[in-house]
């Protein structure tokens, strides 16, 4: 299914969907299940069999209203999402020969309307209360087409210029072409919700006490974690964050030659695979975590692994070497862990004799990101996240709702989604306990 | 290649083998149907011709497939007529393919109009040396409009004069292709036999409409936004074709030509068991080419080894004693569906198919949690009729089988 090909300085490269017999003839390898265990794996809770078989029986229209109406992102995860670990891991045809490749025929689903205005859903009847969602990435544009769905007056507030969040600015646009999160972002406002870009640093409580009825924090995490390594400052070091916004934005940064990426999360394979495509003849992947422990998803280990990306597997960073002011090299060692089964910097002893050298141009920090922001009267935990009641999405402030990376501390697109939409029940449940006296309606008060 | 010897007598007369080329597109000409024997065939029946005075004005397209799923050929509608090639262009190179060729069986198909016509083409189709004559009486679009094909084989007295007609003027073997387009064949093969033909071809295609395309509104093929019913064949008629065929082998008792939706030797096998004495082929080889028939040859060859049987002949007609009529067959044969838990997949596509297509009979079972046999369905055996519908739907070869009952007596 896919067309990459790394090195050739290609910054946009699109997986291939199916054109539509391939689709039915994929569809048509599905064994239609009693009580489809592939369902179970969902999320968002997308039917899956049921989208299959509309497009086995030749309803592509139906397959994609269907898709979209339980999931919003609905392009976006067919190619996000981690399938082989979620719905397709559950796949009965799995025991026959292959499962089937639900997130290609979900890529397809999606597609059938690209281009295209896509209906919309019904919305209720329009209520007078307002809901300020701060952060337009996947949980808050989830949740902000739910509360439209729902009739309640939305307001996406976005801190940077180009909304989507993580769509748009933290993943590759190799691995997501830019105009599906565009597609789905434009969906949410054909529904009626009001995209401000450059205006996410409000706090909560200051928008509750200027009209907004409530408020879900979905703002992600954008603040990237350092190690705090000797010759850190040398330019030439970067956070991943840093490069993939700049790339998202349509920039070619010079890495250099040689590049050496710093984590085993999908961030650190996708600065990887990235600096590749910038021109890197050759990039060192070093990383805490065994193969099997990386946290990354299998297929993108896998591709990034067949691009060509040299992994330093259970190592620790040591010390990056520089001259005048420069990078010129990365110094690790190996590790093994002292505890098995924590996978932490402070559990690594170190082993003698297995330290090792290599150049580098550059330096990229991939090791997770976490809060930028506190908020007034809501609690967080230790990391800094933002606590919320898991059925509801409500945290410890009235009317303040959280979703996505900034509760979970890092999770993938769906689950996001799905948070976004227990949010936004949330939320309708606890305006409705307030009752439409509560709201001042129409544009503030 | 392996060569068994699959040589057959039919109607009188020695084919190598019984797979025979139809009479189609494949047998148009000297050049097609000699490449068709280098490859293997026993025999061809050269493409229907008819006098030269006997206009053919072809359309195009003339063919489309019907697609299903993975296979774009399960069916073949065609439009097309008969040999638009001269009479005695052909009827030369009957004759010189006759001189290359010895062994393989030459038949040649023909169609014609009046009495004096019919034994006109017989006289000149013998003189150039065909072996054994087939007469179109079946073509189900074209020639009907003007009295011909199946507008002959759908009526018995028609059928019988012309049939007639042939047979007195042939000094070879004379078989009568039949259609399939009635509702009753056994009156019209009856008359087949009685005019004195030495056997029946059947089927030839089922007269279908084979679609619309949604955006014109034109049927399929298309013609310039027009279309018509044509002939349908391939694997899709092969169960009809095998009615036809033992209804008349059986209820006639006259030799019989079989085709119809033959792809491999299992398929041939089948044509034999029921009746016939050859097995005609000809959408198969239109899609896959000449060479299959090396599977048909080889895998038949292996099968009659396998079984211990000599020659197809053994074959022929094997399995009619054991068609019969619905009130002949046992009611004490009671059987349940049976499902190997080792075997099974955990689909539950038997349970949907049960529960809407059946009697409501299989269940994943209630109290299996924990012990990894959930999704290993049951069968309640009180609510199973045995209809033997689940087993169709089982991905799984032999993971459900229809056991007999424990005789309750």
């Amino acid at each position: 299914m896919s067309d990459r090909t790394a090195g050739s300085g290609a910054l946009v490269e699109f997986d291939r969907t199916y054109a539509p017999h391939e689709a039915v003839l994929e569809a048509s390898r599905c064994l239609m299940c009693e009580d489809p265990p592939c369902n179970r794996g969902c999320p968002a809770g997308v039917d899956a069999r049921r989208f299959i078989r509309k497009i086995r029986f030749g309803n592509f229209l139906g397959a994609s209203r269907l898709v979209r109406e339980a999931n919003l992102l609905v392009g976006v995860c067919g190619r996000l999402c981690p399938q082989e670990i979620l719905c397709m891991e559950h796949c009965t045809r799995a025991e026959l020969d292959t499962p089937i490749d639900i997130a290609g025929l979900q890529r397809f689903a999606g597609d059938v309307e690209l281009g295209t205005l896509a209906p919309l859903p019904e919305v209720a009847d329009e209520r007078s209360q307002r809901v300020a969602v701060l952060g337009s990435g996947p949980g808050g544009l989830a949740a902000a087409v739910e509360l439209r769905k729902a009739g309640y007056q939305v307001d996406v507030l976005e801190r940077s210029g180009t909304p989507g969040g993580l769509l748009t600015r933290g993943v590759p646009p190799f691995r997501l072409e830019r105009s599906f999160a565009e597609s789905e972002l434009e969906y949410a406002k054909r529904l009626g919700a009001n995209v401000l870009p450059g205006r996410g640093d409000e706090d909560p409580a200051r928008l509750l006490r200027s009209g907004y009825d409530a408020v879900l924090v979905a703002v992600g995490l954008w603040k990237p974690y350092t190690i705090g390594l000797p010759g850190e400052d040398l330019e030439g070091v970067h956070v991943a964050g840093d490069i993939l916004a700049v790339v998202a934005d349509g920039g070619r940064p010079d890495l250099g030659r040689r590049v050496v990426v710093i984590g085993g999360g999908n961030v650190a394979i996708d600065a990887a695979t990235t600096a590749l495509r910038l021109g890197a003849e050759r990039v060192d992947l070093c990383c805490l975590e065994s193969h099997d422990e990386m946290p990354a998803f299998r297929s993108e280990i896998e591709t990034a692994q067949a691009e060509g990306v040299e992994f330093h597997t259970r190592t620790i960073p040591v010390a990056i070497t520089g001259e005048g002011g420069k990078v010129v090299g990365y110094e690790g060692i190996g590790i093994r862990w002292k505890e098995p089964g924590l996978l932490v910097p402070s559990n690594a002893e170190r082993i003698p004799g297995t330290e090792f050298r290599l150049g580098a141009d550059a330096v990229i920090e991939a090791i997770g990101q976490g809060v930028a922001d506190r908020y007034e009267g809501v609690e967080t935990d230790e990391r800094g996240l933002v606590a919320a009641e898991p059925e509801t999405m409500a945290t410890s402030r009235a009317g303040v709702f959280a979703c996505g990376d900034v509760t979970s501390g890092g999770a993938t697109v769906v689950q996001a989604v799905a948070e976004g939409k227990r949010a936004a029940e949330g939320i309708d449940r606890y305006l409705r306990s307030l009752g439409d006296s509560a709201s001042g309606g129409g544009d503030g008060r | 290649m392996r060569k068994p010897d699959l040589s057959i007598e039919f109607c009188g007369v020695r084919f190598p083998n019984p797979f025979v080329l139809a009479a189609a597109p494949p047998t148009d000409s000297a050049e097609m149907i000699a490449r068709g024997f280098d490859a293997g065939w026993g025999g061809a029946v050269v493409k229907t011709l008819g006098l030269e005075h006997v206009e053919v004005n072809l359309v195009s397209p003339m063919m489309a497939g019907l697609a299903y799923e993975d296979k774009n050929l399960i069916g073949l509608e065609n439009i097309d007529l008969i040999s638009n090639r001269h009479l005695p262009e052909v009827l030369q190179e009957v004759s010189e393919l006759k001189k290359r060729y010895q062994e393989q069986v030459l038949i040649v198909s023909m169609m014609a109009g009046t009495e004096d016509e019919w034994k006109e083409i017989t006289r000149r189709v013998q003189e150039a040396g065909a072996d054994m004559i087939e007469c179109s009486f079946s073509c189900p679009h074209g020639m009907p409009e003007r009295g011909m094909g199946s507008a002959v084989g759908q009526d018995a007295a028609l059928t019988y004069e012309r049939a007639k007609w042939v047979v007195e003027a042939a000094s070879v073997p004379v078989l009568i292709k039949l259609t399939p387009n009635v509702t009753d064949i056994r009156p019209i093969a009856q008359k087949v036999k009685e005019a004195g033909a030495a056997g029946i071809t059947c089927i030839n295609t089922l007269k279908g409409l084979l679609g619309f395309d949604l955006d014109t509104f034109a049927p399929i093929p298309d013609v310039g936004g027009k279309s018509t019913a044509g002939g349908y064949s391939g694997p899709a008629i092969k169960p009809i074709a095998l009615r036809f065929v033992s209804d008349v082998a059986k209820d006639v008792g006259i030799p019989v030509a079989g085709v119809g939706g033959v792809v491999t030797w299992r398929d041939a096998a089948e044509f034999l068991l029921a009746g016939a004495g050859i097995v005609q082929v000809c959408t198969a080889v239109m899609r896959y080419g000449y060479d299959i028939v090396e599977e048909l040859i080889e895998g038949l060859g292996y099968y009659l080894e396998e079984k211990g049987l000599g020659t197809p002949a053994d074959l022929v007609g094997r399995g009619l004693p054991n068609v019969v009529s619905h009130e002949a067959l046992s009611r004490d044969y009671k059987v349940v569906a049976s499902i190997d838990g080792d075997l099974c997949v955990g689909c539950g596509a038997c349970i949907v198919a049960c529960r809407d297509g059946g009697h409501q009979a299989i269940e994943f079972p209630e109290d299996a949690a924990g012990t990894g046999n959930e999704r290993i369905p049951g069968v309640d055996e009180e609510k199973c009729i045995g209809c033997g519908f689940c087993r169709t739907v089982c991905p799984v070869t032999g993971c459900i089988l229809m056991k007999e009952r424990e005789s309750e007596a």
